[in-house]
């Protein structure tokens, strides 16, 4: 079946002072109809970059991105304003990204009426109650004339998802969207999320720095692990959750704390050679984590860049050469010192 | 019990110099081509006015050259031939010569610090007019700029850090007024309130720089005729700017009161004195320093009216005398004084800035991590 | 309990005048502090954390008033404190050299014009410490953080990254060997490596110096992995404390319960979580009787009505819900489930 979109040998690039910053590498990422995908990584990883491409705010410096099998570029006229709307993002902020000077009814309206999705001002309304039901803001006429500001942090983002549903899309970008929503809500956004995908039969990418979060979401989709503008891991949410391939994965796991204070404290740390994390100027050279990495093999990691292949015994794809040549990593002490001394 | 592996965080001898070394090395590097391009951009600065101001006096329609000609044919009966030879020889230019070949004459010339001969008074250098009323300007609106912004800046933080206070209050209305009266209804209320109703001086006692019946000289009573006669445009300048020094610093004052490094610097137990000028003052003063730069260079050109008020022997006045007599020698060079004095001020502030703000140093580019 | 608390707080209350009315931000907060304890007040923003952290060290902004209560310090000398009653030049001294702190946002926490040594100067010279002696430790901790010592001194807090600046907050923390050290959501905006980079250190600092932490977070795993003791507020009360394994595993408030049920768990494989309905209350005109009543599932007419109080349940477990047991029964179906 052909995805609804596809992003081949993906680069980008930003000018920054004068200094060219690869923020994305040779990025493959296919996202089919109705799936939910996550990427995951810490900030500088290219996740935003990645996402923003998808959503088509971003054009790639090079490499192709097909919409159902065909070029973005060969989609003009008519079909290039619906591929618009098919593809829509939703931030971080919702203070930020809903006009603060419009009521509810009015930021929904608009898209709406510009895009002349309905013919007479019942319609309209009609819509606008559908729309906020959609999103469980109820009774819609109590939310319908306030201002963003008086709406809870939960409920503003609420209305910037039904915002992007005015437009009918096919594919919801959410951008760390429930990251600034208080933990007790967070869990009925994203429960409204999935609801919404199988209801509308939408595709789903969820960026995000909360592996815990990521887990959860997208427990029936893929997870992608990106580090310094590439995809090192990339596979069904179960199998990399519970048998991380690539170092950076099992470090990031193996990091993150668990609500329960038992099985945390146990919880086995993965010790990194290095804590900086490379500027995105100065690279390393083959595997980026290689200077960081505790399963690092000499001449091996940081001449060759490693392409996402399966491992063996992995059902996921990674990007390491000793993992998947060989099958199993070993720590560098050991490599260096064979005798453990 | 977290089972770690035993690599040591890596914090081996070359590591250390990795850092040490470039790190000195980057920030004098940086600092130094900051320094480089500043200077740089204010040449080219000054280098596009004068070429503008040139091209204005040379090629606008109905040009000052033409007018004079015109001038001289109507008023001295000459032919146009003549008036056109008397005219270049007034304007110290050839003007049967390409515009090219004359502005490169131009330019040669300033280079070599020559502005050309006024019109007005005919023979004079331009430099030797500027050298003598520059000083005069420098001198009254620099020093109503100094107390003006010391003034400001001291008054703007005190209304922010007892905010609500009868003193914010009372200064809120005061700075907001003084801020929307123009300069020249300042003077003229100085002049007409204070000399003519009440009485205070004789207007006519302090014109010019100083009291002409002083000997010029470094005495005691020649610096305080300077002082007294530069007192009422003094007055005038700081009343006009101080409203905006005010309220600025207030504003950024009560946004610096609210980070977070402040608080931490408070629950460290830092003395009040200590926060209020290394911690509040110094952050809050950063966005004025750009400010200062631009009313530095306005006020030079704005002084025009203040000192034709006042009667006062700055270069505004002149620039008002050259304008009146169409001396456009005199207003290139002035033109191109005021265009080097708002360069400079804005090459001042931001070295200033960057000797406060060390972020501006090595051109907003932080580690990120 | 032995005779080792640092920090015991009494019925305090905060409140802030606001344009619509007054806020009770913290509403009769009692709790105790002990040697090497660290503490976890854990809630949702607006809970009321915050301001009883700024509260404990007297920063609170102008509007805010502290309306009761009392905070008394146990200094190493077992003389008391009542810190509300310092005066302006007592409370300066006794900040930082006992009460220290770690904000949230390493970014904002450094004065952005001054170098990090003049900051380790500026709270030696507040404190009496000469120079020399405020270097050596500061070039100390800076190790013991896993900086690089001499380059961190040195720097300008925009040449440091934001983990770097957070390990820099937390050794300047300990410059002059505080009992106490408050923390205000030290990891929350920082990536999940950085994280555990500074859990770890505070870990081993905790270990080597001994002193006690008042951690103000709103994840759960964090305080999971830190915290001996937990404090749950909501909208100003605190309504559970107790043991870190007792509240997790047997929770005994329903907040605490629905908080639990919210928070997803990375090697828990599929699971179902819940959400807690409707928003926090608004603090100005609170819901009558306990405050979580509106979105609580265990509510009846009581909790619409009576406020519970703050009673000891067991081994060190003080809850203020009136509906205990059903709580613990629900956790029991939920976990084992």
């Amino acid at each position: 079946m052909t995805p609804l979109i596809e992003l081949k040998h993906v680069y980008r690039h930003f000018e920054v002072n004068r200094q060219r910053l690869p923020v994305l590498q040779d990025i493959n990422l296919s996202i089919a109809a109705n799936e939910i995908v996550c990427l995951v990584g810490e900030s500088g990883c290219g996740k935003t970059t990645t996402g923003k491409i998808l959503a088509g705010l971003l054009g790639p410096s090079s490499g192709e991105v097909l919409i159902e099998g065909r070029p973005r570029a060969s989609y003009t006229g008519r079909e290039a304003a619906l591929l618009r709307r098919a593809l829509q993002i939703v931030h971080q902020d919702p203070f930020a990204s809903i006009n603060p000077a419009h009521t509810i009814g009015q930021i929904l309206g608009f898209p709406l009426q510009r895009h002349g999705m309905v013919r007479s001002r019942a319609e309209l309304r009609r819509r606008i109650w559908e729309l906020l039901t959609l999103v469980d803001l109820t009774p819609p006429g109590d939310i319908v004339n306030k201002f963003p500001h008086q709406l809870s942090g939960g409920q503003r983002q609420r209305v910037s998802i039904a915002r992007v549903l005015t437009v009918n899309p096919r594919l919801i970008v959410a951008d760390e969207a429930v990251s600034m929503v208080d933990v007790s809500i967070r869990i009925g956004i994203l429960k409204m999320l999935h609801r919404l995908r199988e209801q509308l039969n939408l595709s789903i990418v969820f960026i995000t720095h909360d592996l815990a979060l990521a887990k959860y979401f997208a427990w029936d989709g893929r997870i992608a692990v990106m580090y310094l503008g590439r995809i090192v891991e990339i596979g069904r949410t179960p199998d990399v959750i519970a048998h991380p391939a690539h170092p950076y994965t099992r470090a990031l796991l193996a990091a993150v704390p668990e609500a329960d204070p038992e099985l945390t404290r146990h919880k086995q740390h993965l010790e990194l050679r290095s804590e900086d994390i490379p500027r995105l100027t100065e690279i390393p050279p083959g595997c980026a984590f290689h200077p960081r990495c505790p399963f690092f093999v000499p001449g091996v990691c940081d001449t060759r860049v490693p392409p996402l292949e399966p491992p063996p015994d992995y059902n996921q794809l990674a990007a390491c050469i000793p993992l998947v040549e060989t099958g199993r990593l070993i720590p560098y002490t050991e490599r260096v010192n064979p005798d453990g001394r | 019990m977290s089972v770690k592996s035993t690599v040591p965080p890596a914090a081996s001898p070359v590591r250390q110099m990795r850092y040490l070394k470039p790190f000195r090395q980057r920030v004098g590097e940086a600092l130094s081509s900051y320094t480089a391009r500043v200077l740089l951009q204010g040449l080219f600065t000054v280098f596009a006015v004068m070429t503008f101001t040139f091209f204005l006096v040379r090629l606008m329609p109905g040009n000052p050259v033409d007018i004079k000609i015109d001038q001289l044919m109507q008023t001295q009966g000459l032919t146009y031939e003549q008036a056109r030879s008397q005219a270049a020889g007034l304007f110290d230019m050839d003007l049967n010569a390409p515009v090219g070949q004359q502005y490169l004459t131009y330019v040669q010339r300033v280079l070599r610090g020559d502005l050309g001969k006024s019109i007005l008074s005919a023979g004079t250098p331009v430099a030797d007019i500027i050298w003598r009323f520059l000083p005069w300007t420098l001198f009254s609106v620099g020093l109503g700029l100094l107390v003006s912004f010391a003034l400001g800046v001291l008054i703007g933080a005190a209304m922010a850090y007892w905010r609500g206070g009868i003193l914010d209050n009372v200064m809120t209305a005061v700075a907001s007024i003084l801020y929307s009266i123009p300069e020249y209804i300042i003077a003229l209320l100085i002049i007409l309130v204070a000399g003519v109703q009440l009485q205070l001086f004789q207007v006519g006692e302090l014109r010019g720089g100083f009291n002409p019946d002083v000997a010029p000289g470094f005495t005691l009573e020649f610096i305080g005729s300077i002082l007294k006669h530069a007192t009422l445009p003094v007055i005038t300048y700081v009343l006009a700017t101080i409203g905006g020094w005010i309220l600025a610093m207030k504003s950024s004052t009560i946004s610096t009161l609210g980070e977070d490094y402040i608080t931490v610097a408070k629950a460290r137990g830092l003395s009040e004195r200590r926060v209020l000028t290394a911690y509040v003052g110094r952050n809050a003063l950063l966005p004025l320093v750009t400010r200062l730069s631009v009313s530095i260079g306005l006020v030079v050109g704005g002084s025009v009216i203040v000192e034709e008020l006042f009667q006062y022997p700055g270069l505004g006045r002149q620039l008002l005398r050259a304008i009146n007599g169409r001396d456009y020698t005199v207003m290139q060079g002035i033109f191109l004084i005021i265009a080097i004095s708002v360069v400079a001020s804005t090459i001042i502030a931001d070295l200033m800035l960057g000797w406060l703000d060390p972020r501006v140093r090595v051109g907003q580019k932080a580690t990120k991590g | 309990m032995p005779n080792d608390v640092v920090v015991s707080v009494r019925d305090l209350s905060v409140s802030y005048l606001a344009r619509r009315g007054r806020v009770r931000a913290v509403n009769r907060a009692s709790f105790d502090l002990h040697a090497g304890e660290t503490l976890a007040l854990i809630g949702e923003s607006g809970c009321g954390k915050s301001t009883l952290n700024l509260a404990l060290i007297r920063q609170l902004p102008k509007n805010a008033t502290i309306d009761s209560g009392s905070i008394l310090y146990t200094r190493r000398d077992k003389s008391v404190v009542d810190v509300l009653k310092l005066n302006k030049a007592e409370l300066r001294r006794f900040l930082w050299s006992e009460f220290a702190m770690v904000f949230q946002g390493a970014l904002n926490s450094l004065n952005p014009v001054i170098r990090v040594s003049d900051m380790v100067y500026d709270t030696a010279a507040a404190h009496g410490l000469n120079k020399a002696a405020a270097e050596k430790r500061a070039l100390h901790l800076f190790e013991k953080v896993r900086l690089d010592p001499y380059r961190v001194f040195r720097a300008y807090p925009h040449e440091l990254s934001g983990g770097m600046r957070q390990r820099v907050l937390l050794a300047m923390s300990l410059l002059l060997q505080p009992q106490v050290v408050i923390m205000d959501e030290p990891t929350t905006a920082v990536d999940i490596l950085t994280q555990r980079s500074i859990l770890d250190v505070l870990q081993t600092l905790r270990e080597e110096l001994n002193f006690s932490v008042i951690f103000i977070s709103h994840d759960l795993a964090v305080a999971a992995e830190i915290a001996d003791t937990i404090a749950t507020m909501y909208a100003g009360d605190i309504v559970e404390v107790g043991p870190v394994n007792e509240v997790f595993y047997r929770p005994r408030h329903a907040y605490t319960l629905a908080l639990l049920n919210a928070a997803p768990r990375l090697s828990a494989g599929a699971e179902e979580l819940y959400s807690i309905p409707g928003s926090p209350p608004d603090l100005i005109h609170p819901p009558p009787g306990c405050k979580f009543h509106p979105r609580c599932t265990f509510a009846t007419e009581v909790c619409r009505t009576v406020l519970p109080p703050l009673v000891a349940a067991e081994a060190g477990h003080q809850v203020a819900c009136h509906h205990t047991d059903d709580v613990v029964t629900a956790y029991r179906k939920v976990s084992r489930a």
